[in-house]
């Protein structure tokens, strides 16, 4: 939370520094294709130098930094080497390890009526997942008011079945659409921004990552351009939000049913504006969208393609305890297809715009494959569509230690999933608590419960047989897929953190015919 | 899910074998057509960041934990030209970088690191003799994020001061692989250069130079215009270095650099080297503590013609550095201190800061 300063105080940092435009005491932390050659070795030693991000997720906000917590910042400002609360740069890092097993888990059938490979199922029987991730975020301030931030990443991971067969609920936020087991070090983000002064309190704004150490009005405009992800400044929510310490499921890093416009690995081209009015804040932008659905390069024609979105958000006491209250709405231009269209073009003409003649046009069946000419596919109906959708995100201090969050989006559901995850409507809450009260007031637990819905349109379609870019077993008995999430972490060094989970999802992909699955995890996450 | 890179990289490998066809048609007949499969073409190695010159190295490290950051860019027209004599193919016919660095120095001390983001990388492709060479395609636009070879580096300098008439050092880099052969934007491999450098001001004029073993895996031989192994790099520049402003506060140096490879399997054989020069000009802030730009052109082509020597070269780059002195060595750098060169303490006075307790400056 901010901390606004009266008019003639100096200005003290909290005790636990916060991120810029958040709200509430942090428990949370965290954000996350080429080849690369020789690779665990590269991956060693860049995870000593970098410090996380998901479209299907791999972004993930870094959380807030405690005073006293060991970082490089803290640890040069401790011996009197820097002004942590007046920078003109800093550097921080993060490396997270996660490893998820699922057990075998009952089906009534997988990839129903594709061939050997092909399809979208979740495989039931027992799998294993990870990923690796270390990123670097480096902060420059340029002028008065103006901030850089740069910030390279490592990643490397192995997804449970080529990342198919769940809807929202994957089980491991860090995962990418095209990540690789070979580690991939890239720009994820760098922009520019510029802060406006407009007066009010002043505010104290923490040394964090993406997060220069400084004073600034309480009421002010911030202009931002470049690269960097929608969810680093849509959609923050203090108890889930960075989930490098917290939960593991992708279900809580936003609204699963959000479609924000972004490249394979969550990051976009774009500019937004946010407007800080005491209690209040409304953030808006335009982000370039990708080429094709759910790829990496995006199309810069920004006043034809986009996504646009915006959001208010107020700053509340509720019993002396903080808490905050955002709305969001988000409206996609992008050439994608109609679950409608492509049923139609189907039946109109069931011999030739069946999934097994997409040729050339962008399908999503792997390379020298096709689907089953018994089913529709969206490859023949891509063209310019709209896609909106409206959300309400929750949070609220019940204790110094302990939160709830809650996140509901509703979609129009009618176009296939550009940059997210498959869900079209979506419902996540949950608590997350420090361990002070058992006297390890680094550890955090967390319990989390997620529910994911998809339009009628989009069950028919898969219902018939069609795949879209996550999800499709060849038919569907349609159902809400469900999530549980509880993780616990525990600080096992000064800014170590070795955490446990267990997660189950009902209804994997929407459909009742499969699961449940059972989900053990474990990870392990430092900052520095 | 196959990306939108791969996919398009298929529809392009698709439509470059059609192209092909007829050619392969000859060269099946002709004898045994080899597919090249790309390198690190580039071998303009940006001084690291703080280090005055382009390609060179001003070697003046100094003062308390400072450091400096940099946003290097630069432009080469045909760095990689293949010919048979018979035959000559633009490889790589225009390439476009910008690259980010940081780097934290302590006394003689740096440690550094790049992260080089290319923004263009085009070229023709095609067959020269038995190697057919396929063009690469990097367009910054449509993937905004790809970085390439990430470089690391550490330089100490062993004899002289930071102002001394020659001083001289050594470092080493490390490049850690990324990003993809065909591109032309990496060996795919681990290198290192290991480097030793020298420097030094007299007078009004400056100078810097190095020598060093690129230790470069990659051996393509009999490829044409391919790496050979292993590499000495050399270089040198000099130049006035003209104080501007009240007080000498900043400076302009102008002066040519000067910069090469050679394969060590082929010590400067007219097919392993490549030779480069640039004129090259600053404008910086000469503080000793507080921070200061540096402004850097360069403009430029290859001497002779190897590959990673273009046609022309355009460089430039932008630096914030500091050196953070401390004269008294009181914790408080001379920028901030009212009282420089006596040791105090710290207060939030601007006026008392840095100064002995109960007393001004």
């Amino acid at each position: 939370m901010e901390n606004v300063i009266p008019p003639g105080k100096p200005a003290v940092a909290p005790s636990r520094r916060a991120a810029s435009g958040t709200g509430g005491e942090a428990l949370n932390s965290t954000l996350a294709s080429k080849r690369f050659g020789p690779s665990l070795g590269a991956f060693a030693l860049l995870t000593v130098l970098l410090a996380s991000a998901s479209a299907r997720g791999q972004v993930s906000e870094p959380a807030p930094r405690p005073d006293e917590q060991f970082d490089f910042m803290n640890f040069i400002t401790q011996h009197g080497l820097h002004d942590i609360k007046d920078e003109s740069w800093n550097a921080y890092g993060q490396f997270t390890y996660i490893t998820s097993w699922h057990l075998p888990f009952s089906e009534r059938y997988t990839n129903l009526n594709n061939p050997p490979g092909v399809g979208n199922s979740l495989l039931p029987t027992s799998e294993r997942s990870w990923t690796g991730t270390s990123t670097l975020f480096l902060g420059l301030r340029l002028w008065h008011g103006a901030e850089a931030y740069f910030v390279p990443e490592v990643v490397a991971e192995q997804a449970f079945s080529g990342l198919h067969g769940l809807g929202g609920a994957i089980q491991n936020f860090e995962l990418q659409k095209q990540g690789a087991t070979s580690p991939i070090v890239y720009q994820s983000r760098a922009y520019i921004q510029q802060t406006i002064g407009l007066g009010g309190g002043r505010v104290v704004q923490d040394s964090n990552p993406l997060q220069l150490g400084n004073v600034v009005d309480g009421r002010r405009l911030v202009i931002r351009a470049g690269d960097f992800s929608v969810i680093d400044f849509f959609d923050k929510n203090t108890f889930s939000g960075d989930l490098r310490e917290s939960f593991f499921n992708m279900a809580f890093l936003t609204y699963a049913a959000y479609d924000f416009a972004a490249d394979a690995r969550g990051y976009s081209l774009g500019a937004m504006a946010e407007l800080y009015y005491d209690d209040w804040s409304a953030r808006i932008g335009r982000f370039a969208a990708p080429q094709d659905p759910n790829g990496l390069p995006l199309t810069l024609e920004i006043d034809k393609f986009y996504g646009d979105q915006i959001e208010i958000e107020h700053e509340h006491q509720l019993f002396g305890r903080a808490g905050a209250i955002r709305v969001l709405g988000f409206h996609n231009r992008e050439n994608m297809g109609a679950f409608r269209d492509a049923i139609a073009a189907f039946r109109t003409a069931p011999a030739t715009n069946n999934a097994s003649n997409c040729g050339s046009r962008f399908n999503y069946y792997p390379p020298g494959t096709t689907g089953p000419d018994t089913a529709p596919d969206l490859c023949f109906v891509r063209s310019p569509h709209d896609k909106v959708g409206i959300g309400i995100n929750v949070e609220q201090h019940i204790t110094n230690d302990i939160g709830l969050f809650f996140r509901g989006m509703y979609s129009d559901g009618q176009t296939e999933v550009y940059s997210f995850t498959s869900t079209d409507r979506s419902i996540s809450l949950g608590a997350t608590a420090k361990g002070s009260a058992w006297q390890r007031p680094f550890d955090v637990a967390g319990a989390g419960f997620g529910v994911g819905w998809i339009s009628q349109a989009h069950a028919d379609y898969l219902r018939m047989g069609g795949i879209d870019g996550f999800i499709g077993d060849g038919t569907i008995r349609e159902a809400p897929e469900s999530v549980i999430d509880v993780f616990y972490s525990v600080s096992v060094a000064n800014a170590v953190w070795l955490s446990a989970d267990y997660q189950r999802v009902w209804n994997p992909a929407f459909n009742a015919d499969r699961g449940p699955v059972d989900i053990f995890g474990a990870r392990v996450h430092a900052e520095y | 899910m196959p990306s939108i890179r791969a996919l398009t990289g298929r529809v392009k490998a698709t439509a470059f074998a059609a192209v092909l066809a007829a050619p392969s048609a000859w060269a099946s007949r002709a004898g045994a057509q080899q597919q090249t499969q790309g390198f690190a073409v580039e071998r303009y190695y940006p001084s690291a960041p703080g280090g005055g010159w382009l390609a060179m190295d001003t070697l003046d490290m100094h003062g308390g934990v400072g450091g400096a950051v940099a946003l290097t860019g630069g432009y080469a027209y045909n760095p990689l030209v293949v010919t048979d004599g018979a035959r000559r193919v633009g490889v790589v016919t225009d390439q476009a970088f910008a690259a980010v660095g940081a780097a934290i120095t302590y006394d003689r001390y740096r440690f550094y690191i790049n992260f080089s983001h290319p923004l263009v990388i085009s070229g023709t492709g095609g067959l020269v003799g038995a190697y057919s060479f396929t063009a690469p395609y990097v367009d910054a636009g449509k993937n905004p994020d790809l970085i390439t070879d990430v470089r690391i580096g550490y330089d100490v300098r062993l004899v002289g001061h930071s102002d001394s008439a020659f001083r001289l050092g050594i470092g080493a880099q490390l490049y850690l692989p990324n990003g993809d052969r065909a591109d032309y934007d990496t060996d795919d491999t681990f290198r290192a250069i290991l480097r030793v450098l020298f420097a030094g001001d007299v007078g009004h004029y400056t100078y810097a130079g190095q020598l060093g073993w690129h230790i470069r895996p990659l051996d393509d031989s009999p490829t044409p215009g391919s790496p050979q192994g292993s590499e000495l790099v050399f270089g040198a520049a000099a130049g006035p270095r003209l104080p501007i402003g009240c007080g000498g506060t900043h400076a302009i140096v102008v002066g040519p650099e000067i910069y090469g490879e050679t394969a060590i399997q082929s010590f400067f054989g007219s097919n392993t080297t490549g030779l480069e020069a640039l004129l090259s000009g600053r404008f910086e802030g000469t503080a000793d503590d507080g921070s200061q730009l540096r402004i850097k052109l360069g403009i430029g082509g290859g001497l002779s013609a190897h590959f990673g020597a273009p046609e022309f070269r355009l460089a430039f780059g932008i630096e914030l550095f500091d050196h953070n002195t401390d004269r008294d060595k009181d914790g408080v750098s001379d920028s901030r201190d009212a009282c420089p060169d006596t040791p105090g303490v710290k207060t939030k006075d601007p006026k008392t800061n840095g100064c002995p307790a109960s007393q001004g400056p």
